[in-house]
Formats: C-alpha cells, sequence, structure tokens
C-alpha cells in the first residue's frame, strides 16, 4: 500500500485530498510564496494527527501542519512531497474553567470565536491579531501571534499555558499545564513560536484574561507623522504602557476611508490609536498623562471615546485597514520587524527613504507602543518582476530595523520568508544551537523542513549523546 | 570522578593559564576549584576546557539556592561575580541589559530611580539575576506582571559545549527563531552560564496598599488585578498597585484593613522548604496539604498556584501522598532545600523527558553542567 492509500484507510476518501485543484487550493498562505504539498489531510483528532504522523514517517515524507494560512511568512507553505496536515477541522472548545480562568482548545479553533464563546463570562483571550476573524489558535501560537492588546498583556506565548504536541516520531506529549512552572525544560515556551518545526500542536490550554471594568479609547491626530511617533516613544518613555499603541500614516488612513467610512482625519499626516484599560479612576489619569504628551507635541486633535458604540468605531478604522489595503492594490505585502522603542521615529523615516527609492507605493499601520513596524507595500504582482523588487525593498527595511538595535520579526515569524536574513540578527553559532534543539524534538528533520533556520545551520559536529 | 589534588593537575594541564587568572581567591572553596570569568568568552573557555576533561562544573550567583535538585558534587565552581554590571539600561525603551552575577537588589534599586522595576523576586535578598533566572523564579507580583520568563528577552550564555550562544531577541516583541531566552530560563544552569540578559520592564505604580482581608479567594474575585494574593498562616493580604485614587478606591471597596505598603511575608528560612504548584482553583486544597504534612510556615500564591511551606523535618510518607494529590492534578511537589535519598526533589518526571534528555546532551554532551540537577536525574 502506498502512503495516500493508508491515509484513506485512516481518515477515509473524504478527508485525503491529492487532486491537482485540492493541491493548487493549499499552495499558498498569505505571503508571497508558493508550494505544493504532494497530499493534503484533513484529521479530526490527536489520535488520528498521530497516526498520520506515523504513516508519513514510514513514508519518509516531509510533514507540513497547516492552521487557517493566513501566515504572512511562507511557514505553511509545503515543500516538495509533503504532506500537508490541515488542523480546522479540531476547532472545538473541550472545556472553560471560569474560576481557574483556562480554556482547553482545538488547535484549529479561530481566533475570534473563542472570545465570542466567552461572552457574558467576563474573560477573553487576549491575542487579538488583525487576522481573528481568520487565524487558528494553533496558527497563533505556532508563529507566536501579537496584536494590538498584545503590548500590556505579551504575545500569544504569555497566554499559552500547556500544548498538548504529535511529536515528530508520533508520539503524543502534553507539555505545561494549568500548574505554575512546571519542573524540567519549559518545552511549552519553545514549542510557541517554533512555526511547525518541533511538533504538531493538537490541544491547547489558553489562559483566559478578566475582562477590564473601564476602557477609554483615544483617537490622537497628527499634522506631522514624526510627531506622532514622538507621542508613542514618550507614552513609553513616561513609563506608561497603555493596553493599545496603534499608529496609521496618512496613506493608510486615506485608503481606510475610501474603504469604509470610519471617521478618520483624512487630513491628518498620522493618528495614533491609544487605549487605556483598568479601574476607572486609574483609567481616567493614565487617559490624561496620553492627552498631555500629545498636545506637548503637536497633536490636532484628540478624539475620546468612553462608551461601546464610540469605541468601536474608533477601532473600526484600524480593523478595516486591511481590507481596505486589499481593495486599493491588486496585491500587497506587510513586512514585520521591531526596533527598540526609542528608535521608532529614526527608523520610520528611513524606511520611507527606501520606499521612495524603490518608487514603491507604502502604507503604514502598526504596533507604535512596542515598537513593531508593519510597512505596507501594496502593488502589481502581474507586472514582471514586481514581486521581487517590492521583496528586496521590504527585506532593506528589515536590514535598517535590525541594524538599529531591532530584530527580523515581531509576531509574523520567520518562515521561508525571512530564513535566509537569519544571519542579520544571530551568528553561526547561535544558529547552530537553535538547530541543536530542532534536533532534539525531530532528529530526523521531518516536521516543516526548510523553515526557520537557513540551509546548514548545524554548523558544528552532531554532539555524542 | 576527580577530587582536589587531581582535579587541580587535571585542570593545570588542561589550560592552566586560563585557570590561573580566573581563579577567585575571594570565594572560599568548598570544591577544589572556583573561577570568575570576567566575560562570557573566558566562561565559555573555561567550560571548554571543563569539557574536554569532563570535570562536574557547577555555577553560583549568590550561592542561595545551592540546595535545590540533587546537589551536584562539582570539583569545579564558576561564579558570577565578575559579570555583575548594569550593561545597558534604557529607561524609555522600559529595558535593561545585566551582567547575570548582578544581585537582585542592586538592580531594583538603581531603576527605581525612574521608578522602573525588572518585577524580580521581592524578597531574595542575594540573589542574583542569573541565579534567579537559573531556578525559574518569579516574584509574588507575577499575578500582575507575569512570570520572570516573560521578561526575559534575551540571554548570551557559554554552553556546556564551550561557546557564546545568544538567543530570543534584544527588544520586547519577536517571533525570531526559537524561544530560547525560555529554554534558559529554569534550566538550572543545566545547559551552561548565563553570563548576560535582556529584561523588559515595568513601571512601578504610584501608588499601593497592602489590604488585610479574611477571605483572599473572595476578595481576590472582587477586585481588578491586584499585583499579588498571599495568604500565610497569619492571615491573607491583597497588594494593590495603581494611581493613588484607584488603589483607595479598591481598599475602600475591599474593606479591610490597609496599609501604604507592599508588606510582603518573611522569606521561608527552614531547613527542610516543600513548594506545591498546582492550577490556580487547586490553591485551598494545596494549603490543606501542606497543613497536612506539618508545615510550620507557609506562604500561598492564590491566583497563581504556588504555595510554599517550611517544615521542622522531612516526613517521606506525608510529603509523598501530598505530591501524589499534586501530580493528580496535573500539578508538582517541589523540594526545594532539604531533600534526602528518600525523596526525589521533583517527583515524576515529565512525559517529555526524552526530549528533555536530547536538548541537555545537546548543549552539555560532555555531561559536566549540574550534572543530574533536573528531574528524571539529567
Ligand atoms: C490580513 C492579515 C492580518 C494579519 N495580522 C496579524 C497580526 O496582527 N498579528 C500577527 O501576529 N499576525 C498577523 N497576521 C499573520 C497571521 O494571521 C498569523 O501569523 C497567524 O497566527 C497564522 O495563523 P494561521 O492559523 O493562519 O496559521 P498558518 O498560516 O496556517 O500557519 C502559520 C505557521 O504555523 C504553523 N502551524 C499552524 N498550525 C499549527 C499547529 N497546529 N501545530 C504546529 N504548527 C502549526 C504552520 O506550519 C506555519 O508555520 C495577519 C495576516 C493577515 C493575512
Ligand atoms: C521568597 C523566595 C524564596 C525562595 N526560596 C527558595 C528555596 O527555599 N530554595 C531554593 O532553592 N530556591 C528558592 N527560591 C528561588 C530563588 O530565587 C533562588 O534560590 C535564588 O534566586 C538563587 O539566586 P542565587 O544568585 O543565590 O543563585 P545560586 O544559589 O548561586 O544558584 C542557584 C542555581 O542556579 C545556578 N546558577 C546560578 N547562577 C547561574 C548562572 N549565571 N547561569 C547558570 N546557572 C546559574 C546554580 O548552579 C544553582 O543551581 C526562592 C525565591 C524566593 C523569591
Amino acid at each position: 500500500m502506498d502512503a495516500t492509500a493508508r491515509l484513506i484507510e485512516l481518515l477515509g476518501v473524504d478527508r485525503v485530498r491529492t487532486e491537482p485543484i485540492d493541491r493548487m487550493v493549499y499552495a499558498k498562505d498569505s505571503g508571497v510564496t508558493a508550494g505544493e504539498p504532494a497530499i493534503v489531510v484533513l484529521p479530526e483528532t490527536t489520535a488520528e494527527v498521530a497516526a498520520v504522523v506515523r504513516i508519513a514517517a514510514a513514508f519518509d515524507m516531509p510533514i507540513v501542519a497547516r492552521g487557517a494560512g493566513t501566515g504572512l511568512a511562507g511557514g505553511a507553505v509545503a515543500c516538495p512531497g509533503a504532506l500537508l496536515v490541515v488542523l480546522t477541522r479540531m476547532n472545538q472548545i473541550v472545556m472553560v474553567d471560569e474560576v481557574g480562568r483556562t480554556a482547553l482548545v482545538g488547535p484549529g479553533l479561530i481566533n475570534l470565536d473563542l472570545s465570542h464563546a466567552l461572552v457574558g463570562r467576563n474573560l477573553h483571550f487576549a491575542p487579538d491579531p488583525s487576522s481573528q476573524q481568520a487565524s487558528t489558535i494553533g496558527g497563533n501560537a505556532a508563529t507566536n501571534a501579537g496584536g494590538p492588546h498584545c503590548l500590556a498583556e505579551g504575545s500569544t506565548v504569555a497566554h499559552v499555558l500547556g500544548v498538548e504536541v504529535v511529536s515528530a516520531d508520533g508520539e503524543i506529549l502534553m507539555l505545561g499545564g494549568a500548574a505554575p512552572d512546571p519542573p524540567g525544560y519549559d518545552l511549552r515556551g519553545l514549542m510557541v513560536g517554533s512555526e511547525g518545526t518541533l511538533g504538531i500542536v493538537t490541544q491547547l490550554l489558553v489562559r483566559l484574561t478578566e475582562n477590564p471594568p473601564q476602557t477609554v479609547t483615544m483617537l490622537i491626530a497628527f499634522d506631522d507623522i514624526n510627531d506622532a511617533a514622538r507621542t508613542g516613544s514618550d507614552i513609553i518613555g513616561a513609563g506608561l504602557v497603555p493596553a493599545a499603541l496603534e499608529m496609521m500614516d496618512h496613506e493608510m488612513i486615506v485608503a481606510i476611508e475610501n474603504f469604509v467610512s470610519a471617521g478618520l482625519p483624512v487630513e491628518a499626516d498620522a493618528v495614533l490609536l491609544a487605549e487605556v484599560v483598568g479601574h476607572a479612576d486609574g483609567v481616567a489619569e493614565e487617559a490624561g498623562v496620553i492627552r498631555s504628551i500629545a498636545v506637548r507635541n503637536r497633536a490636532t486633535d484628540v478624539r475620546v471615546a468612553s462608551d461601546e458604540d464610540e469605541r468601536a468605531l474608533l477601532w473600526k478604522g484600524r480593523k478595516s485597514a486591511f481590507g481596505a489595503i486589499a481593495q486599493a492594490a491588486p496585491d500587497y505585502y506587510l513586512n514585520d520587524t521591531v526596533v527598540p522603542r526609542t528608535r521608532f521615529v529614526d527608523v520610520l523615516g528611513e524606511i520611507y527613504a527606501i520606499a521612495d527609492r524603490y518608487g514603491i507605493r507604502l502604507m503604514n499601520v502598526f504596533h507604535a507602543g512596542d515598537g513593531n513596524l508593519h510597512p505596507l507595500v501594496s502593488y502589481d504582482a502581474s507586472q514582471p518582476g514586481m514581486t521581487d523588487i517590492v521583496v528586496e525593498a521590504a527585506h532593506e527595511m528589515v536590514c535598517v530595523a535590525v541594524a538599529a538595535g531591532g530584530t527580523l520579526s515581531g509576531e509574523h515569524g520567520i518562515g521561508l520568508e525571512k530564513r535566509d536574513l537569519m544571519d542579520q540578527v544571530f551568528t553561526d553559532v547561535d544558529l547552530d544551537a537553535q538547530a541543536r534543539i530542532s534536533q532534539a524534538f525531530d532528529p530526523a528533520r521531518r516536521m516543516n523542513p526548510g523553515k526557520v533556520l537557513p540551509d546548514g545551520a548545524r554548523c558544528f559536529d552532531r554532539p555524542s549523546s | 570522578m576527580f577530587r582536589s589534588a587531581e582535579l587541580v593537575t587535571a585542570l593545570r594541564s588542561v589550560t592552566r593559564e586560563l585557570f590561573e587568572r580566573l581563579r577567585d581567591e575571594t570565594v572560599d572553596a568548598d570544591a577544589a576549584y572556583v573561577v570568575a570569568p570576567a566575560s562570557i568568552e573566558e566562561a565559555a573557555a573555561v567550560l571548554a576546557a571543563a569539557a574536554d576533561a569532563g570535570i562536574p562544573t557547577t555555577f553560583r550567583g549568590g550561592g542561595n539556592r545551592r540546595q535545590t535538585g540533587a546537589p551536584a558534587a562539582a570539583d569545579l565552581i564558576v561564579t558570577t561575580t565578575r559579570l555583575a554590571s548594569i550593561i545597558d539600561w534604557r529607561p524609555d525603551d522600559l529595558t535593561v541589559i545585566v551582567g547575570a552575577g548582578l544581585p537582585v537588589d542592586d538592580l531594583e534599586s538603581e531603576i527605581a530611580e525612574r521608578s522602573q522595576t525588572a518585577v524580580l523576586p521581592e524578597t531574595a535578598a542575594g540573589s542574583t539575576i542569573g541565579g534567579v533566572l537559573a531556578a525559574g523564579a518569579s516574584g509574588y507580583r507575577r499575578l500582575r506582571y507575569g512570570p520572570t520568563r516573560d521578561r526575559v528577552l534575551q540571554v548570551r550564555m557559554a554552553t556546556g559545549y564551550g561557546k557564546v550562544v545568544t538567543g530570543g531577541s534584544p527588544v520586547v516583541k519577536s517571533s525570531t527563531g526559537y524561544g530560547m531566552a525560555r529554554l534558559v530560563t529554569g534550566s538550572l544552569g543545566s545547559l551552561g552560564l548565563i553570563g548576560e540578559v535582556t529584561l523588559k520592564l515595568w513601571s512601578r505604580p504610584l501608588a499601593v496598599s497592602t489590604v488585610r482581608v479574611d477571605d483572599a479567594a473572595a476578595a481576590y474575585r472582587r477586585t481588578y488585578r491586584p499585583l499579588a494574593v498571599l495568604e500565610t498562616p497569619d492571615g491573607a493580604s491583597l497588594y494593590l498597585g495603581g494611581s493613588a485614587n484607584q488603589v483607595a478606591a479598591q481598599a475602600v471597596a475591599i474593606g479591610g484593613r490597609a496599609s501604604p505598603n507592599l508588606a510582603w511575608p518573611e522569606p521561608i528560612t527552614d531547613p527542610v522548604r516543600v513548594e506545591m504548584r498546582v492550577p490556580a482553583a487547586c490553591v485551598e486544597e494545596a494549603i490543606r496539604w501542606v497543613q497536612r504534612i506539618g508545615a510550620t510556615r507557609w506562604i500561598a500564591q492564590h491566583g497563581v498556584g504556588i504555595v510554599s511551606a517550611g517544615i521542622d523535618a522531612l516526613d517521606v510518607a506525608g510529603v509523598g501522598a501530598a505530591r501524589a494529590w499534586a501530580e493528580s492534578v496535573s500539578g508538582a511537589l517541589v523540594v526545594l532545600a532539604g531533600a534526602d535519598d528518600r525523596i526525589d526533589p521533583w517527583g515524576t518526571p515529565p512525559p517529555s523527558i526524552e526530549i528533555q534528555r536530547r536538548i541537555k546532551a545537546a548543549f552539555d554532551p560532555a555531561g559536566i553542567c549540574n550534572p543530574s540537577i533536573l528531574p528524571g536525574r539529567l
């Protein structure tokens, strides 16, 4: 029996896809790379995932895990001959513990579906990537996803207490759990952010966050983007860490207003969206500090929303950004890089200069509070060579951020697209150390090979054990 | 295994000059040899030589936690006393880079100048940042700010195979490669020496308060994000932080006796110390268990799930029963101090022990770094 026959025997013909059309459907994530899998499977249980992994091992097939395919780094793009394991059918909410503030969920559960299921319980799942209507919690964990509210709450890793994993040899392991500080190495902390290269996550125990008693959202407009950037830096410099601190530049504001009427000030050069949460008295004071910092930096308008409807309106623009971009040009390249928060004004300037030099259209919508820049290029990929130019410009922007003491990715991950930039931030010795980790989990190099670590990362002899 | 005279001969033959230069005369050596490297590169050279010669090695910061885990019978001690400075404090970025040998209190008092905190353990006088990270220890304020590991952004270490490795990223948010900084945090020196770390900082709240309450769990449920909720045999307290108005309003709402400071309990110093680590919802039951095994003093962290306790003498059967319960609720009972041959400090090894073993072998192929300190005697 060949691999396909074995898989059909396990999952039934409906959940094993090998037709060209299926392979094409799953050939891309939301980035710019592509690769067709040999076989696509749709398991529904952990036991099925484990059996699938064992079959792949028996036939020496590489395995690529996939959630919703909203990734922007090519992490879920198949390598040649790969078995693509699509986890979207494992989307159950197994348990919600309101007292312990945890939930046990399947990896295919869509991020926003969890928070919807929690309505009325005064709890929510804090990581809120802009893709939260589509991306899966398994994918969020695999990329250590961020979102506007990860500024104060931390990225996904701070919200994943435990993961059930199918290892490269088909074993089912629980890493971490509801109890704090489990003895031994923090393998949970390694699994999160490992982009499917250390195993397949088949269940997650996530931490739930209490809803704040009070939320104040502010939209602050500026005539000069540098004033907005400085306001962002100054807020952090004052020791304030708001719940969210997002920035949009003029191009972005205009694109959004053309797409939905969110009431953004189209004449502004940039806006900051700041949100403070907490106890009513504390929130008012923090909002006051933010306002005075903004005014000192020549803010032209400060709009404050305190009820739900007003808040929703202020966020509507931010949340519509990607829809707006999709409408503005046929294709876009969404970059992701981080700089120290003190360097953010200069780096932003350099990024605009790179865009000018390449003659490409740049928009910016990003997480100002944690220095996580998302320079976004909209372009037409049907123009020959255009994608290459855009990717080259994007890489230059990342290198500028790295030179300023930053790093390659704040939340989208490395995948394929930034793999060959890893040597910008890590030495050969550092990369070798990371390769040792991957080797410890996956000696046969079966899980998502060719992602995250550049070829030849293991530059020293394999340790004898 | 080497002992004194033999060891010194072995060391000298390996890299005599190196070891002599780094030899630390200030530390009273209960092992044969103590060295104090002044750079991570020197530490890596020491470890390379120790690995070559197969010399069991341990690391020392403040020396407060020497008992934990199976005490490694080490012939070489590498201390971090010369890796003890604040390398780069960036108050406007809310980050700091420090040498691992820096005492926790020194860092906290320095950055308090700009009203910042690294949220390191509050009552760990004499502990170093490297020691706290190696132990994976967190302060009580983890309830509000999360555990220490969430703030370890980047680590530079000397590995057991004698190389200087940087893991993690120097910024507050990253999805760039594996979570090496998370792996190293809590690894108890079993992978090598932590030399330098980048930490994320928070602002200290403008006002704080400690409010005595009768029912910790109930008061916690009614209070938005206290800094900590602790219970001891002397009673329970909520620790609040925020603006002056907020803290005052919260204290009134809770309705207990409030004092305008953070009155942390005295650390437990009994010769035998255990720590229950259980799901937060099981704290009250864990308190009953430590009482049952004869705890004279204990500190329970509500909302977190840790109950640490001091006992006069190790009751092996009692601790075994308490451990069985803790493990049955997917937690653990760790014997922090006073463990002996009759009881394993960690309990049942985790199901991922095979992968853990491979990681240990990958970073410490000669098995010289704090040998057998980890669960499963890795
Ligand atoms: C419009 C748009 C906006 C976005 N905004 C944000 C944002 O604000 N913040 C942010 O962080 N990201 C953002 N992203 C990127 C993307 O949504 C995230 O990376 C998301 O976490 C990916 O989830 P997914 O389910 O789509 O995963 P996929 O794209 O399917 O996979 C991503 C990676 O995770 C691995 N993986 C998936 N599931 C598992 C599993 N169960 N076990 C092991 N490995 C697995 C894959 O192998 C791959 O390496 C955005 C993307 C788009 C298109
Ligand atoms: C209130 C409180 C009570 C505590 N009680 C206990 C207790 O009872 N028992 C206990 O064991 N811990 C306890 N801890 C944990 C405590 O944080 C650590 O013991 C302490 O931080 C150790 O710091 P140190 O500098 O004294 O480390 P040391 O005691 O010198 O070393 C601790 C361990 O880490 C290793 N190590 C030290 N520095 C490094 C480095 N730079 N790189 C790699 N490895 C290193 C050592 O080899 C050793 O295994 C407690 C913490 C708190 C906050």
